[in-house]
């Protein structure tokens, strides 16, 4: 399981970079943590005419706060996330999903903007781009945009990325003070992808809910960010009944595929539990704060 | 100088392994860490289709390019190698060719069908990416119960069926027994096919010395003996010019104890090119080839008294063989056992068992640690606690009543097999007690709507250890698997050098058996050096598999050992003129008993018996060395109670291990590191295959489950902590009174689970009729059990 | 055929460096460039862990870093562990506890298992098993293992 041959650059800048995607029309494939895109390789499931390496571009790995908003540097290190202490004050349901992702040796090399991209449905990285209403900045030769989750994730391993376009930065809105917050998942064994993941966040006050956020991992081909259920914390609040007719309503959302692992209607009905389960904690936890 | 008759003995001792300095330090010699001058990599390019014809293979892109590339097929192979033909004496069974390249069809996706040679393994699979094969696709045997019949597409047209074995075994009147019985529990059960996922992957590196006429084969084994001869035989050479060697081996699990297309494949391109042909298996190939485990379909009935009693045992099995019967042990090996173990360490009067092993356009099926017993242990240990269930019994005390006694043994088993020994119900109270049986039956039972439900299950099962000649390890198979010899040679420096031929592949040979050899000659452990896996260093023997390697190989250290010793003492009591009768010796040194200052080193003896020949006693042959081959001809029984704890999600329809111990009768242990480490680490694999593992095919034979992200084994989270205790028995039988102790764990794990999981969920209505019980398999179970109609995904 | 590439590293405190394809591996380039067999490839995929090392302090799968990715960086293999011929009190403890049969898995179980203490160096038992996880061993059942580790994250707090 080698590797196919391919020419391989490791540009000084991204503006290079984006020259180097943009000379290969397409087949090129950028290198980020290569967590995912390595396994790809060594299967000859993919077979790129080039690997252009952002690994050495040290200006694409940061970590800043500015204007209410927590900014990534897109090869910043999935581990460096996982033990910094503004994302521990600032977003503790990124840090919490961090420490969800695969392994400690995975997330040495893994990035948030190489999660991203990969745009696996069953990541803990796109929930959470989801649930916190972050946003992505894309740089191509034609300049660069943002893009919501909404438009980023189009299906199962398919972003609106062209192929001369690099993911540079990552925001998420900091989370309000007192928010409440869980990712609850459920994989077949300790690091695996989540079979279905929640990613919850809940700011209020008692059994006032003013904003809930919830979104999906594993239940389809793109995270789910679960409104209508959000809507019911919104306007009934946080009792029993309204945290249990929220975790029917996520089902009622979600269309997952079945595939070896676990059926449709097993997956509907995790994403029922696990709403419920990751409500319960991040109301527990907005109680505490 | 201290009188040492009061030193502990060796054997018994808890000593750190002599193998851990160079594993620890990366200094292990794996197959792939060896090099050989001039030596080119293999690579096979492999049938996509899981049953098709080879119209044609075009190598011309492959071979034009950089690199010295050079493709081989099976016309190329054809003169220098003949097909692995499994031969068994066993009535009803069909030899199946399998040749070491696909020659007119492939069989099952990822056959060989043709290989590469290359400066680089990277050069070489470019290569196979530019060969182009023409096939003719052909539909596939999918399911062993459809392929039985007529019309089912044929994995080997030669042979007219897909029925490549058929077994009875029968005693009493079953049917009478049955339509007696009071109660009669049956179902059917499935345990899904499973693979052994060694961390090391197969491996073969081929010289073929020209001058000599010699041919070596370091490769990934647990059999070197074996290989050797079939070698030979199949690659038409001399066998005293066939070398085989097993360097340190990463995992075996009996997976890597036949011979493989790819062992062969590279033997013959070695000799054919002249150099030295590399192949390093990777995952993918792994999971594609390597023999696959334990898939049978089994019907069940058994049949009890008001009281509890057995009256008769009643079950049809279907094996899903794969595409060939694996070479040499025949596809017999796995099927047979689950019937000849099915009724377990109970007394049966009346049983009646029929086995198939059909073909399927599937990877072969082999032995897997456990071999059949796990399945046996899952069907019997299910139907006790079916019948426990429908008797209001409690399932323990359903065993007990049932369990052979010791008063019984020996005891002659409905198929034939004598358990010479076992301590059956002690290893059943004893689990009880250690969990607190009683006082978790006790219980009150958990609230009706409760989300969260514990369980308890018990698996007791027997196995026959340490095979003699008497009992074929493969039934019908024409190999001889009940001997292994020890050659034990003392160095003028009086130092021991231990040479056999069994292969260690992590069981501790090299402290084990020096344990033996230390204690019996008299030297200090560290004056002794065990060298195995080479057929070159040892004498005859077929390797290490089976649980055989305590009691054969250490049945033959002990008798060579033991000639040692006692020429030693001959030597040394002619040198210090004394009746051999007065004279110790450990630590390396024989001395006079009670005159402690008259001694004489075991250096001093050595060199008088190669160098000081005028000083042996007359006519005495120079040397200090023996060889001794051992025979246990039956073998013993090794027997273990399981007990599992665990916790049943209904929501996330998850399964946790709460706790496990197991109470094993392991006979006379050498060195309970390693019979702990043996247990602990079959219960990971028995908890892989309860829960988590399973080779998925397609209904076209297309392999599922290609990566370890899909073919999921246990890591350190899933396990529970696992207490092992043992009733030490030495065996009646054996020399030293060992048992073998490598497989019990998986042997006892799946059923110990599945009755758990059962017993969790008992009051829901839920049984447990297969594995492994995925939270997708046991969210099925419930959603059905809670609304009748059900939209189940494909 | 793409151009060979050139990789210069420190490992195990030595300056070394090669030649090689850039789609190399960078646990085949260890191997075989630098002759340090140590290091097993045992799935190509990232799920084994066998091939696990320390760049620049931290375990990574080396079979899902090409070579070139190295070039400049500090590595770590097993055969680094030891000091003046003593064993690190890992490769002690592993020894101790039985924390090894076939020893395949085992130079990235150290390596894994000496990452995650230096990131909690008084872990408990679920933490241990966790931190584990990323390594698959298939003999021992782990038992031995989380003994092994338990015993010298004692040693190695002691010793700071």
């Amino acid at each position: 399981m080698k590797p196919p041959v391919f020419d391989y650059h490791a540009p000084a800048t991204v503006d290079e970079a984006i020259a180097l995607l943009t000379r290969y029309g397409g087949e090129a494939k950028l290198l980020a943590g290569g967590q995912s895109l390595m396994p790809l390789l060594n299967f000859r499931l993919s077979r790129p005419a080039a690997l252009v390496d952002l690994n050495p571009i040290a200006s694409l790995a940061y970590i800043r706060e500015d204007q209410g908003e927590i900014r990534f540097g897109a090869m910043t290190r999935q581990r460096t996330i996982e033990f910094s202490d503004v994302v521990r004050q600032r977003l503790p349901l990124l840090t919490e999903a961090t420490a969800l992702v695969a392994h400690l040796p995975i997330r040495t090399r893994g990035t948030i903007g190489g999660s991203l991209a990969h745009a696996d449905p069953s990541a803990e990285y796109p929930a959470v781009l989801t649930a916190l209403e972050g946003s992505v900045v894309v740089r191509g030769p034609r300049g660069e945009r943002r893009l919501g989750s909404a438009d980023l994730f189009q299906s199962y391993l398919t972003t609106n990325l062209q192929p001369d376009e690099v993911i540079v930065e990552v925001r998420l809105p900091a989370m309000a003070a007192g928010a409440g917050f869980a990712f609850e998942e459920f994989s077949r064994r300790h690091g695996d992808f989540a079979l279905v993941g929640i990613a919850a966040m809940l700011v209020g006050d008692g059994e006032r809910c003013r904003t809930a956020r919830l979104a999906t991992a594993g239940a389809g081909p793109v995270p789910v960010r679960l409104r209508s259920a959000e809507e019911i914390l919104e306007r009934d609040g946080l009792s029993e009944a309204a945290l249990d007719a929220a975790a029917r309503r996520a089902a009622e959302l979600v269309e997952p595929d079945s595939d070896i692992h676990a059926s449709a209607a097993y997956r509907k009905n995790l994403t029922r539990v696990l709403t419920g389960r990751a409500l319960r904690r991040a109301m527990a936890i907005m109680r505490s704060r | 100088m201290p009188e040492p008759g009061a030193a502990p003995s060796l054997i018994g001792a808890p000593v750190k392994r002599r193998e851990d300095q160079r594993l620890l330090t990366g200094r292990g010699r794996f197959v792939a860490d060896l090099l050989r001058p001039g030596m080119v990599h293999a690579a096979f390019l492999r049938s996509p289709h899981a049953h098709a014809r080879i119209l044609r293979i075009d190598a011309t892109a492959a071979t034009f390019g950089p690199g010295g590339v050079a493709v081989f097929t099976a016309d190329d192979l054809r003169p220098h190698a003949r097909p692995l033909r499994a031969l068994s004496r066993m009535r009803g069974y069909a030899v199946t060719e399998m040749p070491a390249l696909a020659s007119d069809k492939a069989r099952y996706a990822g056959e060989a069908v043709a290989a590469v040679l290359a400066e680089s393994r990277y050069a070489a699979e470019d290569a196979v990416d530019r060969i182009v094969v023409d096939y003719a696709p052909l539909p596939a045997a999918s399911d062993p119960r459809t392929a039985m019949a007529d019309g089912s597409p044929l994995v080997h047209e030669e042979i007219k069926t897909n029925v490549i074995l058929s077994r009875a075994f029968s005693q009493g009147d079953v049917t009478a027994a049955l339509a007696g019985s009071a109660v009669r529990v049956a179902d059917r059960f499935r345990f899904r096919r499973h693979a052994a996922v060694a961390i090391e992957n197969r491996a073969g590196l081929a010289e073929w010395d020209a001058g000599a006429g010699a041919l070596t084969l370091w490769t990934s084994t647990q059999v070197p003996g074996m290989l050797r001869e079939a070698l030979a035989d199949l690659l038409l050479l001399p066998a005293h010019r066939v070398r085989v060697v097993a360097p340190d081996v990463g995992g075996g699990f009996g997976m890597k104890s036949a011979l493989y297309p790819e062992e062969v494949a590279v033997c013959a391109l070695a000799r054919l090119l002249g150099r030295p042909v590399k192949w390093i298996g990777d995952r993918r190939e792994d999971l594609l080839t390597s023999t696959q485990a334990w898939d049978e379909d089994i019907e069940a009935e058994l049949g009890l008294d008001g009281d509890g009693r057995i009256l008769g045992l009643r079950a049809s099995v279907w094996a899903d063989l794969g595409a060939y019967s694996i070479y040499p042990w025949t596809a017999s090996i796995e099927a047979i056992q689950v019937v000849s173990f099915l009724p377990g360490p109970y007394r049966v009067p009346h049983y009646h068992a029929e086995a198939w092993g059909v073909a399927t356009n599937k990877a072969p099926m082999g032995p897997y640690r456990g071999v059949g017993r796990p399945v046996s242990t899952f069907v019997m240990e299910g139907l006790i606690d079916r019948a426990a269930r429908r008797l209001g019994m409690d399932p323990a005390a359903l065993r007990l009543a049932n369990l052979i006694r010791p008063d019984e043994l020996p005891y002659r088993s409905p198929s034939g097999l004598v358990w010479d020994s076992g301590a059956f119900i002690e290893t059943l109270e004893r689990a009880c007690d250690a969990v607190d049986y009683a006082r978790l039956r006790a219980a009150p039972p958990r609230d009706a709507a409760a989300r969260r439900r514990t369980g308890i299950g018990i698996a007791s099962y027997v196995e026959l250890t340490g095979v003699g000649s008497a009992i074929p390890a493969s039934p019908g198979a024409d190999i001889a698997t009940g001997t292994e010899g020890a050659t034990v040679r003392v160095d003028p420096a009086g130092t021991v050098t231990a040479a056999f031929g069994l292969a260690c592949h992590g069981q501790g040979h090299e402290t084990t058996l020096a344990q033996i050899i230390a204690q019996e000659v008299g030297v200090e452990l560290d004056a002794v050096r065990v060298v195995h896996g080479d057929t070159e260093a040892g004498p005859i023997g077929t390797g290490t598999y089976a649980s055989r390697s305590a009691v054969i190989g250490g049945g033959a250290a002990i008798l060579a050992s033991r000639a040692v010793r006692d020429k030693a003492l001959l030597i040394a009591a002619h040198r210090l003129e004394v009746d051999p009768r007065d004279l110790e010796m450990a630590g390396g040194v024989a001395w006079v008993r009670g005159a402690p200052d008259r001694r004489i080193p075991l250096s001093d003896i050595a060199r008088t018996a190669y160098f000081g020949v005028r000083r042996l006693p007359k006519d005495m042959e120079p040397g200090l060395e023996a060889t001794r081959y051992y025979d246990p001809y039956i073998g013993t029984a090794a027997n273990a109670t399981h007990i599992a704890l665990v916790e049943v999600d209904l929501d996330l329809c998850s399964v946790t291990l709460a706790r496990y111990v197991i109470v094993e009768d392991a006979g006379r242990i050498i060195n309970p590191l390693i019979v702990e480490g043996q247990a602990i680490g079959g219960v990971a694999q028995g908890l892989g295959a309860a829960l988590l593992e399973e080779v998925v095919y397609s209904d076209d034979g297309q392999p599922l489950t290609g990566s370890l992200m899909d073919y999921v084994i246990p890591t350190a989270v899933e396990m529970p902590l696992v207490e092992v205790m043992h009733v030490e028995q030495p065996s009646p039988s054996t020399l030293g009174g060992f048992k073998g102790v490598g497989e019990g764990g998986t042997i006892g794990a799946p059923a110990a689970i599945a009755n758990a999981v059962a017993n969790a969920l008992a009051p829901l209505g839920v049984e447990i009729t297969e594995l492994p019980i995925t939270p997708e398999r046991l969210f099925r179970l419930l959603d059905r059990r809670r609304e009748p109609a059900v939209e189940c995904a494909p | 055929m793409a151009d060979l590439v050139s990789v210069q590293l420190t490992i195990n405190g030595q300056r070394r460096e090669g030649r090689c394809e850039p789609r190399k591996l960078l646990v085949d380039f260890v191997r075989e460039d630098l002759g340090l067999t140590g290091t097993h490839v045992g799935c190509e995929h990232g799920v084994c862990g066998a091939c696990t090392v320390l760049v620049n302090g931290l375990a990574a799968r080396s079979c899902l870093m090409l070579a070139v990715q190295a070039n400049g960086t500090e590595l770590v293999t097993v055969e680094g562990l030891m000091k003046d011929g003593k064993l690190h009190p890992l490769q002690q403890a592993f020894h101790e506890h039985h924390g090894l049969q076939c020893g395949f898995c085992t130079p990235g179980m150290l390596l894994a298992a000496l990452d995650f203490l230096n990131t909690n160096p008084s872990p408990t038992e679920k933490e241990i098993r966790q931190g584990l996880s990323a390594v698959l061993c298939r003999c021992t059942g782990y038992q031995g293992i989380v003994r092994a580790v338990e015993a010298a994250a004692i040693v190695l707090r002691d010793a700071r």
